[in-house]
């Protein structure tokens, strides 16, 4: 699949018009509730983090212990807003780049209430004090086979069209989507069931649970991400991607190292030696992947550097490619083992590590996506450039910070702990001025989501602007040839153009 | 490439991994072989079982469902990975009266009764793997380890040079009551009125027994001891 395709004849327009349609309910719906979930996250994640520098700060009540606050803010994270969100892009971009228009939109909007119902539940059992204890698995116990069941009632469709498609070339973001699909419930699957099911080692209980974090941000979140960047940066564009073999070197290094990674976290805790040695060598080696994808991706835009500035899925696709960057350079610097690794293990840079890789990368590429689909499924453009720019700013401000406390914050916070001749309350001395920055980032990013999400629900209820003039971030409005194509023409059967009428 | 081809690149590039770090492992640890204690290098015979007494089990849960484990570790690392064991009171304590210099490192033999290993996520506050050790032998020295916990938990800041402490109130795990007769044994000293007191729930009851099984410093048998001279020098 290239936008580099000579014409794009009538037939081609309605068909991918169709498959829009199909699919609007179910985006939208996955968009607005990860949205509104994102949201949710991010309160409680300010709450959270206003109690590690602020321990009085709404004490009196268990709901709002720090312990349940914290795991209810990432866990509504992943599964409320992360899942959301990769559910939308999955499902539309399979059915786009197969070419075939989605015949299970009812059951997908089913299976998508359930999800919402199942996350809610984990949360408030997470708030009522049953959560399981094991980080990012916190829901309790009961959900865990509602949520597989579900995840399959909404991705089996995309793996149906990719089985029914027309024959033909099959695209990087293909490729990306299909093992995201495969390799979650194999995860998840093997992490709940060894660890709920069947009687083993505490420890190494404790190092599966390790391997499931690395696992979910490097095989589903990561593919996700990088399948809608490798749709959109082309497509945008309209440049074919800057080197195909950088490509699949990119997806097959992630396949073969990424399963490595995670159990870093466990050096020095008795689990046989090798496994902390490999998950660090591994996790450090994620740079090759990361560095193929993000370089090849970017190469692609600057070859249009006008429309990358003024798109706004462009531009959160940048970020995002950016925050990968970003992230792999940390993922290095932070886990070599005998040097910056016993200073990160257990500080504030875990933390970090894991934001940088749920919204520096994964969430803006998200909202890349979203900001590319919505106008196509509600044939409405976006109301305002100015909620997208500030939807942008706040944004990269925050995670700018939570990097910056990733990256310095965690390494000094490490040095204190591992300074055994002082009493230890001087390692949490050091982290205190990062813990209230990590307040502020979040204050920042809650702004900035808030805005977002009332865009976004404008745009589900449809109203959008009525136009044909693509919403961009240019300041020159009044551009001679829009960005995205000649006035009008965002090579979609969008609104106002011929074939959309039919 | 054919989808064959692709899904079959997918399975081995994952089920290598998948099966070389979380099954095989997984499996070879389920059934962890006990340790045989050797008469001439351990002094004993039969076999290594760390004992733990307390209300291991729900206290545990107790400690997973409030959170403990965001900003408590339980596991003191070898000098290879860490600084732990130099600290005086985490490994053990460093001038035990009755044996010395007890630290150690943590091995997988002192996780027994719990379901999950509650290794921790960040040390906002210090590790916990010797913390009822601690409490009995340095904090509660002169008092009831149980009576200091449960103040601690109440309010971790009612100890003066604990006033930094970020450590939330579990205060929501007690309740007040009217005082009939005499006061409740496990009243809190601060709180509540002349006519009412504070005393723990079943909850915090649990993880305070929980936490003060946590005495991870017993001398392990020379196969596990890995640093053998330290122990001779304590003898000596």
């Amino acid at each position: 699949m290239s936008s580099a395709s000579p014409t794009t004849t009538d037939q081609d327009a309605l068909l991918r018009a169709g498959i829009d349609r199909s699919l609007r309910h179910p985006v939208m719906f996955f968009m607005t509730s990860g949205a509104a979930w994102l949201a949710v996250s991010i309160v409680l994640g300010i709450i959270a983090s206003a109690k590690v520098h602020s321990p009085g700060f709404l004490s009196g009540c268990g709901w709002l212990t720090y312990g349940r606050v914290f795991p209810a803010h990432i866990n509504a994270f992943i599964y409320g807003w992360g899942f959301q969100a990769a559910f939308a892009v999955i499902i539309w971009m399979m059915a786009r780049l197969s070419r075939k228009e989605c015949t299970a939109a009812g059951l997908i909007l089913v299976a998508g209430h359930v999800w919402n119902l199942v996350v809610s539940a984990g949360l408030i059992g997470i708030l009522s004090g049953n959560g399981t204890g094991m980080p990012w698995m916190e829901f309790p116990a009961f959900t865990w086979p509602v949520m597989l069941v579900t995840y399959f009632a909404i991705v089996i469709w995309s793996f149906i069209q990719f089985r029914v498609r027309p024959e033909g070339h099959v695209y990087i973001s293909q490729w990306y989507i299909l093992a995201a699909i495969v390799w979650f419930p194999w995860v998840f699957l093997t992490v709940n069931t060894l660890l709920h099911c069947l009687p083993g080692h505490p420890v190494m209980g404790a190092g599966i649970n390790a391997w499931y974090k690395s696992a979910l941000i490097f095989l589903f979140f990561t593919p996700v991400a990088l399948g809608a960047a490798y749709y959109l940066a082309p497509k945008v564009t309209g440049r074919a991607v800057h080197s195909y073999s950088l490509a699949k070197l990119g997806f097959w290094s992630l396949a073969i190292i990424a399963p490595w990674a995670g159990m870093q976290k466990l050096t020095g805790a008795p689990i046989p030696y090798f496994l902390p040695y490999v998950g660090a060598a591994a996790t450090a080696l994620l740079f090759v992947p990361a560095l193929a994808a993000a370089l090849n991706l970017l190469r692609t835009m600057l070859g249009n550097p006008e429309t990358m500035s003024a798109s706004p899925s462009l531009r959160f696709t940048t970020a995002g490619l950016t925050g990968l960057l970003v992230l792999a350079f940390a993922a290095v610097v932070l886990n070599l083992p005998d040097s910056t690794l016993p200073l990160t293990q257990f500080s504030l840079s875990g933390y970090g590590f894991e934001i940088l890789a749920l919204y520096g990368f994964f969430t803006f590429v998200m909202f890349g996506a979203v900001y590319f689909i919505v106008p196509r499924v509600t044939r409405r453009e976006w109301l305002s450039r100015r909620l997208i720019s500030i939807h942008f700013l706040f944004s990269t401000y925050g995670i700018v910070t939570i990097a910056l406390i990733a990256l310095f914050g965690g390494l000094q916070q490490g040095i204190g702990q591992e300074d055994w001749q002082v009493p230890f309350q001087s390692a949490a001395t050091r982290a205190y001025p990062y813990a209230v920055a990590t307040t502020i980032a979040w204050i920042f990013i809650l702004i900035s989501n808030i805005f977002f999400f009332l865009h976004l629900t404008l745009m589900w209820l449809r109203l959008g602007r009525r136009s044909s003039h693509p919403t961009l971030l240019a300041a020159d409005h009044g551009h001679a040839v829009s960005p995205h194509g000649e006035e009008g023409d965002i090579d979609n059967a969008g609104p106002g153009t011929a074939s959309a009428a039919h | 490439m054919s989808f064959r081809t692709f899904i079959l690149g997918l399975s081995a590039s994952f089920g290598v991994a998948w099966l070389a770090i979380v099954v095989v492992p997984f499996i070879k640890m389920r059934n962890l072989a006990p340790i045989e204690l050797n008469e001439a290098t351990d002094g004993a015979t039969g076999i290594f079982f760390p004992k733990r007494t307390g209300r291991v089990a729900d206290g545990a849960q107790v400690y997973a469902e409030n959170g403990c484990y965001l900003c408590h570790t339980q596991v003191v690392r070898p000098t290879y990975a860490g600084n732990d064991l130099y600290r005086p009171d985490w490994g053990g304590l460093k001038a035990d009266p009755d044996r010395g210099d007890t630290r150690r490192e943590t091995n997988a033999y002192d996780f027994f009764g719990e379901k999950f290993a509650q290794i921790g996520v960040s040390r906002m506050g210090p590790d916990l793997s010797n913390l009822g050790r601690r409490v009995e032998s340095i904090y509660a020295k002169d008092g009831s380890a149980t009576q200091w916990l449960y103040s601690y938990l109440y309010n971790p800041r009612h100890i003066p040079e604990n006033y930094q402490s970020t450590c939330p109130s579990f205060s929501f795990l007690f309740h007040e009551q009217p005082v009939k007769g005499e006061r409740n044994a496990d009243a809190l000293p601060y709180g509540g009125t002349d006519d009412t007191e504070i005393v723990p729930g079943p909850e915090v009851k649990a993880l305070v027994s929980y936490l003060l099984s946590l005495k991870k410093d017993q001398a392990v048998p020379t196969v596990l001891n890995f640093a053998p001279d330290k122990g001779k020098a304590a003898k000596k």
